[in-house]
């Protein structure tokens, strides 16, 4: 498990995560929501060890995040940023292999080629493998990205060892609406591999369908968090999102969300 | 399920054909500059037969004067070309792939100007130091003191890049900057107070030769540039790494800090010892790597490897036009790559900004 | 091929004539002379020696035919190959030859190289005169013209003698685009000045600095010296005295611009005692100077 205790993070004499609790837990995807501004990312680049905190600690397995080496992280986790700009001329493939680069040298290195096509099917991009990145879409550059961390947590067979974790910033903002329901989907099914996953998503409707919990923020404060459930109510979003909403009920029961 | 397997083992046969391309590639290069190697031993002011270079290199009977020029002159000059050209094309690569910018350069992180600053030192305020110090008079001390300011250089920009904790990259660069208008500032100092003769002997330095290196210019360069290429060469698919970002490569697991410490401190110390020996030789360290880019790609375990033997062929090439062109007197060589290197540069330019 | 056979043959044939009987007068003497330095090629082409050299730098213009040979590049970026490849007995190398490694190399490939030893005085050129002639086996052609160069320079300073006013003298290397370089001490351009009989105007430096408009008014020149090459890329006298660097000075009112070639003025070769007596003789317009007997070196070809 990968835990945030009491976290605060200071930049400038401005608080940008306040006592924030969150945890990412093997098996379960975690949607993180909240308003622009409200410490999404922060707290992503706390839980993914790029960051320390100024205050509280982030501890995977129960070990301080900075206590492990960089290498030891990789092999556990995965992060897909919001932007990647590329300036060179790389392959679609050349990219998703270099979610392989922690394997480098390890007995795990035999899986690359599957782990690579694994990857690639997964996140849609099989169709365009030879292309140059450069030459992409916006929302197929976040597919390949996506892809790559894919890649990184691949495991060959049934999962073993210790469990795994994705943490992904936005992952379908430039994505139509089809391929945000293939991002998805693939990450349900890491997660029905117990890979526990993060994922910051602006689209409530999105969260609602496919999180198991939901960590609310606002102003750098948790405001609420729980399972999908119970968060969902047009009170604590509107809390959050400083807003009416709406709740509607589709005919499957899943909850609509109006603002 | 079946049908994912059987598109596995498709997309798995077709990948070595990429894998293939490497050693295919490498070795090509490699010939290139094993013909240019010889090419080199075999030209020059003096017309010596192609049979006895190959005599004289194999130790076997010539006569005085050709085993002369073969062993004192050519010899050592090939083998410096080979190591400065390396050097700034290896340093070059792997600087445009920590900056994660083609067009960066080694002059860009202050190197050649702190060397420029070394030498220049030497050049006017040698003649005082060679009285106090007796072994000041040594061949070897321009070259060390350019050695110096580039190493110099190198530490100043780090400490001032680093002052803020992590270095980021855009600071990198703005420290560069700084370094540069420093160490140019106090070189224009010492070229106001030189007389004409250094005036003009600084004027030839910053146009580059491989002339006044000899043997013992191989002998001081050869070491320190063959294991800073070495530390370039392995990280290889770090840089790789950080072409997706700095922070994508973190949690790629590439200790980001320490591999911006390697590569800077590895490219100085390269670009610093060529310079030391051969003066400023502009162009090779962004130019070479960019072609083997276009025929290779970015992936570094050929861009490394490649830039060093193309880097190397491109300047034994250069200095045969300069030693031939206006035989019996040189061109600097530095001239020669500017001359060549420039319009291609400027070519890169405008098909960037047509394709973006 | 061909090429490289014919020159091994040539080599072949010059081992064969120094051994020859016929030759050993001369078994000492030198037959491929490489000249690095303006004045040590004068001295050289003043001592009757013209048709040994082989290969001369960029700084060796005079006399005009020297210009012909091959040229082995600037006296500081000398190349050894390059110096090989005219197959030279001797290289008569200036003391500004250089790069060191590359006169190594040379040595080191069996070239005997001797280096001259210069100075910016009469004394000096005599010293240069005598070196080049005993090197290349001339003792009795350097004797000859250090008699004549005595008598030409005895007779310069017996005129100058009588000379009471000095006048001030301001040397300009170069000029235009705002500051000039200017001539302190410890020039070519300060010892010629002194040795015509005038008085540098700038003392309080040494070697060449650029100068400002209001320290060039400050100086007080009484003469502005210049190259004709100088004044040439700058468009002629009329164009220099019209710059506001020389407005406020006594040479500039007077307009009194002096020009002489470059080589000449400041070469200190054999030429030196012609070239005080041609400058004596245009910065004292008010004396009779007499004229100087032209020698064999002074005849421009």
């Amino acid at each position: 498990m990968i835990h945030a205790e009491n976290v605060s993070v200071l930049v400038d004499r401005k608080r940008l995560l306040d006592g924030v609790d969150a945890e990412i837990r093997p098996g379960r995807v975690t949607a993180l929501i909240g308003p622009n501004g409200a410490g999404k990312s922060t707290l992503i680049s706390l839980l993914s060890g790029e960051r320390r905190p100024d205050g509280g600690r982030v501890t995977l397995d129960g070990r301080p995040m900075a206590s492990w080496p960089a290498l030891a992280l990789a092999r556990r986790r995965a992060v897909l940023l919001q932007s990647a700009a590329l300036d060179f001329a790389f392959t679609v493939e050349e990219v998703v292999e270099l979610g392989r680069l922690p394997f480098a040298g390890t007995t795990r290195q035999i899986d690359d080629e599957r782990a690579i096509a694994a990857a690639c099917r997964l996140a849609g991009v099989d169709g365009f493998r030879a292309r140059a990145y450069q030459t992409l879409s916006g929302g197929e550059k976040q597919r390949v990205q996506f892809a790559r961390a894919l890649a990184q947590l691949w495991q060959h067979g049934e999962a073993e060892g210790a469990a795994r974790y994705l943490l992904l910033d936005e992952p379908t903002s430039a994505l139509d609406l089809r391929h945000q329901r293939i991002v998805l989907d693939a990450a349900r099914r890491l997660a029905g591999k117990g890979v526990g996953i993060l994922a910051a998503l602006h689209d409530l409707n999105l969260a609602a369908a496919c999180a198991d919990d939901v960590i609310m923020l606002r102003d750098g404060c948790v405001v609420a968090a729980g399972p999908v459930a119970e968060m969902m109510t047009g009170t604590l979003l509107g809390r959050c999102f400083d807003t009416p909403i709406e709740i509607l009920t589709r005919a499957d029961g899943m909850p609509a969300i109006l603002a | 399920m079946d049908q994912s397997r059987m598109t596995d083992i498709a997309e798995s046969a077709s990948r070595p054909s990429r894998a293939l391309k490497r050693p295919a590639i490498l070795g090509g290069l490699a010939l290139l500059l094993a013909l240019a190697a010889l090419l080199s031993l075999a030209t020059g002011a003096m017309p010596l037969a192609v049979g006895d270079v190959l005599r004289a290199l194999f130790g076997l009977e010539v006569d005085a004067q050709s085993a002369a020029v073969i062993t004192m002159i050519r010899l050592p000059r090939m083998l410096l070309a080979i190591i400065v050209g390396a050097a700034l094309a290896g340093a070059g690569a792997a600087l445009q792939g920590l900056f994660r910018n083609p067009l960066a350069d080694p002059s860009l992180i202050g190197v050649s100007s702190g060397a420029a600053l070394g030498a220049v030192t030497v050049i006017v305020l040698g003649g005082a130091v060679v009285a106090i110090l007796p072994f000041a008079a040594s061949p070897l001390l321009l070259p060390f003191a350019a050695f110096l300011g580039g190493l110099g250089a190198t530490f100043v920009m780090q400490r001032l890049a680093q002052s803020g904790g992590q270095a980021a990259t855009a600071t990198l660069l703005l420290a560069g900057i700084a370094i540069n208008a420093m160490a140019g500032a106090a070189t224009g100092v010492l070229v106001y107070v030189s007389n004409d003769t250094q005036l003009r002997d600084f004027t030839f330095w910053s146009m580059g030769s491989l002339a006044a290196g000899g043997w013992p210019g191989f002998t001081i360069a050869a070491l320190p540039i063959a294991a800073a290429l070495a530390a370039i060469v392995v990280s290889a698919r770090a840089l790789d790494a950080m072409l997706l970002g700095e922070r994508e490569a973190l949690h790629l697991g590439v200790p980001v800090q320490r591999l911006k410490n390697v590569v800077m401190v590895a490219s100085a110390l390269a670009v610093g010892s060529a310079v030391a020996v051969s003066g400023i030789i502009g162009f090779v360290g962004i130019v070479v790597p960019h072609l083997v880019r276009m025929i290779a790609g970015p992936d570094h375990r050929i861009v490394l490897p490649g830039s060093i033997l193309a880097g190397a062929a491109l300047l034994l090439v250069a200095d045969m036009v300069a030693r031939v062109v206006v035989a019996p007197a040189e061109l600097p060589i530095g001239l020669v790559t500017s001359a060549l290197g420039s319009p291609f540069f400027l070519w890169l330019l405008v098909r960037r900004r047509r394709f973006g | 091929m061909t090429r490289i056979k014919r020159v091994m043959t040539m080599g072949g044939m010059q081992g064969i004539a120094i051994l020859s009987s016929l030759a050993l007068a001369h078994a000492d003497t030198p037959q491929r002379v490489v000249s690095v330095g303006g004045s040590t090629t004068e001295i050289v082409a003043a001592l009757g020696a013209g048709t040994l050299l082989v290969g001369v730098d960029t700084t060796s213009l005079y006399p005009a035919s020297v210009t012909e040979l091959p040229n082995i590049g600037y006296v500081r970026q000398l190349s050894a190959e390059g110096l090989l490849s005219l197959r030279p007995d001797i290289v008569l190398a200036g003391s500004e030859a250089g790069p060191a490694t590359a006169l190594a190399q040379a040595r080191a490939a069996g070239i005997e190289i001797v280096t001259m030893s210069e100075g910016y005085t009469p004394e000096a050129v005599a010293r240069h005169i005598e070196t080049v002639g005993r090197v290349l086996g001339r003792k009795a052609e350097a004797a000859d013209l250090l008699d004549a160069f005595k008598v030409d320079f005895a007779t310069v300073e017996a005129d100058l003698a009588r000379v009471t006013t000095k006048p001030r003298v301001l040397f300009i290397l170069q000029t235009g685009r705002g500051a000039s370089l200017v001539s302190g001490t410890d020039t070519a351009a300060h010892a010629m000045i002194e040795l015509a009989g005038g008085v540098n105007a700038v003392t309080e430096y040494t070697g060449y600095k650029p100068f400002s408009p209001e320290a060039a008014a400050l100086a007080a020149p009484d003469v502005i010296l210049m190259t004709d090459q100088t004044v040439d890329t700058l468009g002629g006298k009329d164009s220099v005295l019209s710059e506001a660097t020389f407005a406020a000075t006594p040479a500039g009112r007077d307009g009194r611009l002096v020009t002489m070639d470059a080589l000449y003025l400041t070469g200190f070769g054999p030429r030196l005692a012609h070239a005080a007596h041609d400058l004596a003789v245009k910065l004292h317009p008010a004396h009779e100077f007499a004229p100087l007997p032209e020698r064999a070196w002074t005849k421009a070809e």
